[in-house]
């Protein structure tokens, strides 16, 4: 096998490993420490290098509106969970973590799961983070504590991270190599005929990632010139294909809200034990 | 043929975010009139006058220039970007989530211009319409809670942490009290649901239990008496706008307005009807008909706006325990029962 920079896959690998050493050298030290300058400097040299290295993998999207917006949301995106890490007072954090899901939720508009998107940010912006900067306001909190500038395992992070983006990437190459000819491009405005039918990229990741778990009966097969309701489609999907994810997920979910109601419910008050001795206590 | 599209899209946001910040001008000096009217009082009257104008129609002008000419403050202790944004994030999620709110007839009963149907409606053909409108309202959690903390104050304070409970609480209502509509209406479009409705019978006759949770929690929502718990003027100064003057504190009076507005769409669109009066109907093209839609759905609109304000003089504000009671202890469970009842009704009765 030659190796050459022409090649998307070792352009890939080679990304993923600078990603990985610069984001390795950007992290804080374990115990807190300032970092060094010339740690800084190269970490951040490499972690550009490597978005270099990811980005000549970008294909442009067909049209140029879709181009615009999808690297506006993606620039947003990257843009604002750097700031999220990075920042050091949490209100700023959290704030940063809603700018990031509202971006996110504008690539999965442009990609078609326009009910996705709208549930994101119901469940993320509207009610999760607001629930954050409930708590961190009430805390009061600065973010100034070692504990809150110190990584526990930066060398495992990294790795870990890096390990996944990897698999992400490696999976969506060999999917455009195999459609190279067809004009699919791995960044590709769609529409939901082009999701529903069997050979389109998009149909293959979810083949290959999602396997259903269960079937109750056969679903409805469409036709590829039919478009069905996108909620109608997610739904039949869900509760088909998918039925026993759905509910361990919907049992672990009630698991966890009877824990909290366990934990939230107040106590009576204990009474201190020191001058009571057994005659003394009420009956 | 694209840039027809843009430049269509763009015209019709520039009419529609004119009109309604042209309305709340107004919707301000109708407040201004009911409140007077409930404490038999006469209220703003002079504005016009020289003009011979009655009932101080120049209000909402004097008004504006006072809101735009006072002195800005910013107080030194507050966190400045946070303090500015605010504001900000408060007209921006009131103003975008009437994208595609339907101001008029949509689809196929649409007038056309130039060869091509003009849509009553900024986005037409979003399936998940009224999803999206849920979700732009969510954010304006957001400019409460910013404008308490980022004043460093502890009135705003207070009145941003009572906020951020009562929006979370009552979204939950909320979403679940329309979720019986959607299921008769089948689908989750804001067209499709008065097209049905404007086929069979208004949903407040079908859903009168979903009708009236969706109310009340629209109320608590827009932060309208009797849930103005986050502002309340007598415990809390003026609430997570104290330390807000000028036009920042008219931003956020544009955006409990222009909330209004969304809101009251949302109920006549779902509960009302639409558009629909017994002579409309689905069926009529045409621009006539088309603006007739246009006005009966504003005519209804402008009915439940007035209803929301009268609702204001006749209320008394609720305690913060009995507020959380009601979402909670009530409304939820109600709405819930009401979803459950509607799925069992639709699958089983009508055999869809």
């Amino acid at each position: 096998m030659t190796v050459s920079l022409a090649d998307p896959m070792f352009r890939a690998i080679v990304g993923v490993v600078l990603g990985a050493l610069g984001t390795f050298l950007l992290l804080p030290h374990r115990l807190g420490a300032a970092p060094t300058w010339a740690r800084s400097l190269s970490g951040v040299l490499l972690s550009v290098l490597s978005i270099a290295f990811l980005a000549s993998l970008w294909q442009v999207p067909a049209s140029a509106f879709n181009a615009i917006f999808f690297f506006a949301f993606a620039a947003a995106a990257i843009t604002a969970s750097v700031l999220m890490i990075t920042s050091r007072d949490p209100v700023h954090s959290a704030l940063w973590f809603a700018a990031v899901v509202l971006a996110t939720s504008g690539l999965f508009l442009l990609a078609g799961a326009s009910f996705l998107a709208a549930g994101t940010v119901i469940v993320y912006a509207g009610a999760i983070i607001v629930t954050f900067l409930f708590v961190i306001m009430l805390a009061q909190q600065q973010g100034r504590a070692v504990y809150d500038r110190a990584a526990r395992a930066p060398l495992l992070t990294a790795v870990t991270c890096f390990l996944i983006l990897g698999g992400l990437v490696y999976s969506l190459l060999s999917l455009k190599v195999e459609h190279a000819e067809a004009g699919h491009g791995l960044v590709r405005p769609i529409d939901r005929v082009a999701i529903e039918h069997p050979t389109s990229p998009n149909r293959q990741v979810l083949n290959r990632s999602v396997s259903p778990t269960a079937r109750l009966n056969e679903p409805a097969r469409v036709s590829p010139t039919e478009t069905v309701p996108e909620v109608a489609g997610l739904g039949a999907s869900l509760f088909t294909d998918h039925l026993i994810s759905v509910e361990v997920a919907g049992f672990l979910l009630f698991v966890a809200l009877v824990a909290c109601l366990a934990i939230a419910t107040p106590k009576p008050p204990k009474r201190p034990a020191v001058n009571i001795t057994p005659t003394e206590v009420p009956i | 043929m694209d840039v027809w599209l843009i430049a269509g899209i763009l015209f019709k946001i520039l009419v529609v975010v004119g009109i309604s910040q042209g309305a709340v001008a107004y919707l301000i000096l109708v407040e201004r009139k009911i409140a007077a009217y409930a404490q038999d009082r006469i209220g703003p009257n002079r504005c016009g006058r020289e003009v011979r104008l009655p009932f101080g129609l120049l209000q909402p002008i004097a008004d504006g220039a006072k809101m735009l000419l006072k002195e800005d403050v910013i107080p030194s202790y507050v966190n400045k970007p946070l303090y500015i944004l605010a504001p900000a994030i408060a007209i921006i999620a009131a103003t975008i989530g009437f994208a595609v709110v339907p101001f008029g007839p949509v689809g196929p009963s649409a007038p056309t211009a130039l060869g091509a149907p003009f849509q009553f409606q900024i986005a037409p053909g979003v399936d998940v319409g009224i999803v999206y409108v849920f979700a732009v309202g969510s954010l304006g959690v957001y400019a409460v809670v910013l404008a308490g903390w980022a004043s460093n104050n502890k009135y705003a304070f207070l009145g941003g942490l009572r906020s951020s409970a009562q929006l979370i609480s009552y979204e939950v209502p909320l979403g679940l009290s329309i979720l019986g509509m959607v299921l008769i209406a089948r689908s989750l479009d804001l067209n499709k649901i008065i097209e049905w409705q404007d086929r069979n019978v208004w949903g407040i006759f079908i859903q009168p239990i979903g009708f009236l949770l969706f109310l009340i929690s629209s109320f608590a929502e827009t932060n309208r008496l009797p849930f103005d718990l986050p502002e309340s003027e007598q415990e809390l100064v003026g609430g997570f706008h104290t330390e807000y003057s000028a036009m920042k504190f008219g931003m956020f009076f544009l955006g409990e307005y222009l909330n209004i507005i969304t809101t009251s769409y949302l109920v006549v669109i779902l509960f009302l009807g639409g558009w629909d009066l017994p002579f409309l109907n689905a069926g009529q093209t045409g621009w006539l008909p088309a603006f007739l839609k246009a006005f009966v759905l504003l005519g209804k609109v402008g009915a439940i706006v007035v209803f929301i304000m009268w609702v204001r003089w006749t209320l008394p504000r609720f305690r913060y325990d009995q507020l959380m009671d009601l979402a909670w202890k009530t409304m939820i469970p109600l709405a819930i029962l009401n979803l459950v009842a509607t799925a069992i009704v639709v699958q089983y009765a009508w055999g869809h």
